[in-house]
């Protein structure tokens, strides 16, 4: 069962770092919204499971980009919260440039002629 | 731990947290709060294995595997209480007598001196290197007092070094007549050291100004209770030393015994060397080795700028001996640091060890033997693990956590009844040793050295018992093990089998090693109780007379010896008086380098100065050639050699008016020929061995031989009346000739007691392994027994193949065991006298009685095996 969660997570984790990364760049929120966040956002197209999402979440606190502490929420409930730092931000702008230098390579592979007409 | 359980627990509220925001979610978009609830988790999945992975994220795994494997271990532990007795047992035995013998060593080796900043204090010693030639009194490295001087001055390095002339005899005078050891020391001794004396003082500079002033002295602690009734207005008092006064000026603090193994009685300066000893003075001679050198380095200062900066003074001095060169060792001062002892102490230390270390491995072999057993029950539970997904790897951690759980607890039992025993058995076996060493100031109290050794052999046993069966019980099987075959995984038991008897093997080899050398010791004890010396020491006693060190010139001792052996002679009972100057036997020996004119050469031999009388008082006739005269001593050019002597020196010629030269050149002549003894070693007739006359003036340092008839007792009494009345302040003490044997017995009735009893425990543990090992085999093949008797086997063939099965690596292990010890028996040549190192009687003795107990070790859980009943075993499991 391990060995499943582990590949996915493989799978995921570049991206589902820059994920939640641009997420949290509207603001802070907790893990819930997070994954609420990407679906939403990505159209219902992106789930984000738990068993990726929370491993992700201390990755990021482990590397210093994000922070979390616990707030109050509005009914009452204590909630853990996650910002982003300075150099969570520093990092976001690397991924998301190494990001686009991969689907623009990718989109060039896929769509050869468009480029050369281009 | 605190942090990563307050992790723990926030990642449990935050999951809580999430589900309920889903859950919320759901309901508001109009599901039912049951539907809600369950798919929120559906959606979540498990919830542990979420939190667990986000956990490892940190790397804390290893640690909360960990502490779940040292918990399960526990739980495994206490629900087999009789394995865990029988293994800590056999672990705490083992580690125990390591951790004992371990800080012996280190009392005698490693420890410092029992002084404040003890680290500071450097031992210097002198290796002289180049063809010069040297005085030497004690050990050559030690210094003259010129040079100390010169070192003292002229170095960059200590902020104090000291000089001491070690181990002065010195007779206590007054009502409590007693000989003591003391030290003669240079005046800035307690300073240097920062042991100032618990009353009183210690030297003033003043007191070390010239030779001959400084008549005082610092006792110790021991010698002002027990000679002195602790009185507490000693201090500014005289006692009387070697018939000199010296005022006492303070008492050593109890714990400070002097900077030598054996304990000082007294301390005086070294400027009052002459009048003490009654010898030449040293003080002037600028070429003899005498005194010992600590000095405290100053901070930050390393050994090799000690060195370099005593190298510079060496070289000035060395100039004035063309061809020398200087070197120096220097080493942390420890009670055994100079560089002799060390040569001796550090291969007898490693031996020891080894020997002490044998019997753990005999200890860890057993406990492995029990491991493995148990693995094998255990099958199903770690196959059961394996197909939930554990790795070989993370098994063996758990299984390495329990065998480390359990060596910790034996290595906690064993060091602590160590501590507690092994300062009762120290003191036990220094009382039993001979005279001056039994005053040995051993401290084996535990130090963190002696703590840090416990906790490694502990952890080392650990593993080392625990890794082979980890190993084998991790071993994928998982099919047969399933299917709940308890007997059967072939290639398994198989290697499992062999595992066993190579463990019992080793058991056996070791085992047989120690019980050998004991065997050979034994055997060499009963040699040396009926050797025959070729002299008669019975109804001979002997008095060592040191007159010398006991401050009397050479014509006071001259007068004295003539009057005492005069006296003594017209005693009642007493036959003969003879003079010696090595009492048979004593351990005490001259030795020089001589040679002969037929050979080119230098020949070491051993010499003894006797009186006339003495062949025919101990014995030992002149076989050619005419005995010693009452005149030959005057004109100092006759001597006798032994037959042996005689006839390595001169083979096949006769020795008769042949000429020995002495290394300074003086000749001498063999006028007679003595018939061979084992005058000085025993078990050794064929020593180089010269007697000469000797003179009125050697009775100053010599034994004075008395051949007596009837009560030994009352001789003695009688010698002592004699001695009361001619000097009062003499202190002589006479013994029988035959207790000179009791010292020669000694060491090999040490070690053999030391190798008797590791070879006992060796003896128990293995003979507990074999056992073991064959019980065990017989429970894991009643199927086959049983169909071996349903096919009609009688018990008698029944029990012969269980024998042979459990007798194989027995033999191997007895094999390899024997080889193993004919390879190094010769280390206890020594203590053998003479005595075949590969003694056949031995050999065969403790083999046979080895393999009797492994037989019968065998052949009690063997009888099971006779008792099975067919119907059952072919139903069994």
């Amino acid at each position: 069962m391990t060995e499943r969660y582990k590949s996915r997570m493989e799978l995921l984790q570049g991206t589902l770092d820059l994920l939640v990364l641009q997420t949290l760049m509207w603001g802070p929120s907790h893990g819930y919204g997070i994954a609420q966040a990407i679906r939403a956002n990505s159209g219902e197209m992106l789930r984000v499971d738990a068993g990726s999402l929370y491993p992700a979440l201390q990755r990021l606190q482990k590397q210093k980009w994000i922070s979390a502490e616990w707030k109050v929420s509005e009914n009452k409930q204590d909630v853990k919260v996650y910002k982003l730092t300075a150099a969570g931000r520093r990092q976001l702008t690397e991924e998301r440039s190494r990001w686009e230098q991969i689907t623009d390579a990718i989109a060039g592979v896929l769509n050869p002629a468009a480029k050369k007409e281009g | 731990m605190k942090l990563w359980r307050k992790r723990d627990a926030e990642m449990e509220k935050e999951i809580q947290h999430h589900l309920r925001m889903a859950e919320q979610d759901r309901v508001e978009r109009g599901m039912s709060q049951r539907d809600a609830g369950a798919e929120a988790r559906r959606e979540f999945g498990n919830v542990k294995m979420v939190r667990e992975l986000a956990r490892d994220v940190w790397g804390w795994r290893w640690l909360e595997d960990f502490v779940d494997d040292l918990c399960y271990g526990a739980r495994v532990l206490r629900k087999n209480v009789a394995f865990t007795l029988a293994a800590v047992l056999a672990i705490a035995l083992g580690v125990g007598i390591n951790v004992g013998i371990f800080s012996v060593l280190n009392g005698a080796t490693l420890r410092l001196l029992p002084i404040p900043q003890a680290d500071q204090v450097l031992s210097v010693n002198q290796i002289f290197h180049g063809h010069s030639p040297r005085n030497v009194h004690n050990e050559e490295g030690f210094f003259s007092y010129s040079e100390y001087l010169d070192y003292r001055d002229h170095n960059h390095v200590f902020s104090g070094l000291l000089a001491y002339e070690p181990f002065v005899d010195a007779t206590l005078g007054g009502a409590n007549k007693r000989q003591v050891i003391g030290t003669l020391v240079t005046c800035n001794y307690f300073e240097v050291l920062n042991a100032h004396p618990a009353q009183g003082r210690g030297f003033l500079n003043s007191e070390c100004a010239a030779p001959g002033q400084g008549a005082v002295a610092v006792i110790s602690d021991e010698l002002w209770r027990n000679s002195f009734g602790s009185d507490p207005s000693l201090i500014g008092k005289t006692i009387v030393l070697n018939r000199g006064s010296y005022r006492v000026i303070g008492v050593a603090r109890p714990e400070f015994t002097g900077t030598e193994p054996l304990a000082s009685a007294f301390w005086i300066p070294v400027t009052m060397q002459k009048s003490l000893e009654g010898d030449r003075e040293r003080l002037a001679d600028d070429n003899m080795s005498w005194l010992a050198l600590l000095g405290r380095v100053r901070p930050g200062i390393s050994n090799e700028q000690v060195r370099a900066d005593l190298s510079v003074i060496a070289g000035r001095i060395d100039q004035l001996h063309p061809g020398r060169t200087t070197l120096f060792s220097i080493e942390k001062a420890t009670f055994f640091g100079k560089p002799e002892e060390r040569r001796f102490l550090i291969p007898a230390a490693s031996v020891i060890l080894v020997a002490f270390g044998l019997v753990l491995l005999i200890a860890c072999a057993n406990v492995s033997s029990l491991l493995l057993a148990r693995a094998s029950a255990r099958h199903k539970e770690i196959a059961l693990r394996q197909s939930m997904g554990a790795t070989r790897w993370r098994l063996v951690r758990q299984l390495l956590t329990e065998s480390v759980l359990l060596s910790l607890l034996g290595g906690a039992l064993g060091t602590l009844l160590a501590f507690w025993s092994f300062a009762g058995i120290v003191h036990f076996a220094t009382n039993h040793l001979p005279k001056p060493l039994s005053d040995l100031a051993l401290n084996i109290a535990p130090d963190f050295r002696v703590l840090a050794y416990a906790l490694l052999v502990t952890l080392v046993t650990g593993v080392v018992f625990g890794l082979i069966p980890a190993l084998q019980a991790s071993r994928p099987d998982l099919n047969a093990a399933l299917k709940g075959d308890g007997a059967s995984p072939g290639a398994n038991k198989k290697r499992g089998q062999l595992l066993r008897g190579t463990l019992v093997g080793a058991q056996i080899a070791v085992c047989m090693v120690l019980l050998l050398a004991a065997g050979l010791l034994l055997r060499a004890l009963l040699y040396a109780q009926r050797v025959d010396p070729g002299f008669d020491v019975t109804n001979v006693a002997q008095a060592f007379l040191n007159l010398r060190a006991q401050g009397y010139n050479e014509a006071q001792s001259e007068t004295f010896v003539q009057q005492l052996r005069e006296r003594v002679a017209a005693l009642p009972r007493v036959s003969e008086v003879a003079l010696a100057e090595c009492a048979p036997l004593s351990d005490d020996h001259s030795g020089d380098s001589f040679s002969i004119p037929e050979r080119p050469g230098e020949i070491a031999m051993e010499y003894n100065h006797v009186s006339p009388e003495f062949f025919s008082l101990v014995g030992i006739p002149i076989v050619r050639g005419r005995a010693l005269g009452p005149t030959d001593w005057r004109d100092g050019s006759a001597i006798i050699v032994t037959e042996s002597t005689a006839h390595r020196l001169w083979p096949g010629e006769d020795a008769l008016g042949r000429v020995i030269r002495e290394a300074h050149g003086q000749q001498r002549t063999v006028i007679g020929i003595a018939k061979d003894a084992q005058i000085s070693h025993l078990g050794e007739t064929n020593t180089l061995y010269i007697f000469y006359p000797a003179g009125p003036r050697d009775g100053a340092r010599s034994y004075l031989l008395v051949r007596f008839a009837g009560n030994f007792i009352d001789t003695a009494k009688g010698f002592q009346g004699v001695v009361q009345s001619l000097a009062p302040d003499v202190a002589v003490d006479m013994i029988r000739v035959e207790d000179n044997l009791e010292v020669w017995r000694e060491p090999s009735r040490v070690v053999a007691a030391l190798s008797g009893s590791l070879g006992a425990l060796a003896l128990l543990l293995a003979s507990v392994g074999v056992y073991g090992m064959v019980s065990y085999s017989v429970s894991r093949s009643v199927r086959e027994i049983g169909i071996r008797m349903a096919l009609g086997a009688d018990s008698g063939q029944v029990l012969r193949m269980v024998l042979r099965r459990a007798m194989r690596p027995v033999l191997i292990g007895a094999l390899v065991g024997i080889a193993g010890c004919a390879a190094v028996s010769w280390i206890l040549t020594k203590m053998l006298y003479g005595l075949s190192a590969r003694d056949p009687l031995a050999f065969i003795a403790v083999s046979v009685f080895l393999l009797a107990v492994s037989l019968l070790s065998s052949y009690l859980p063997a009888r099971r095996a006779v008792r099975v009943d067919p119907v059952i075993a072919l139903r069994y499991e």
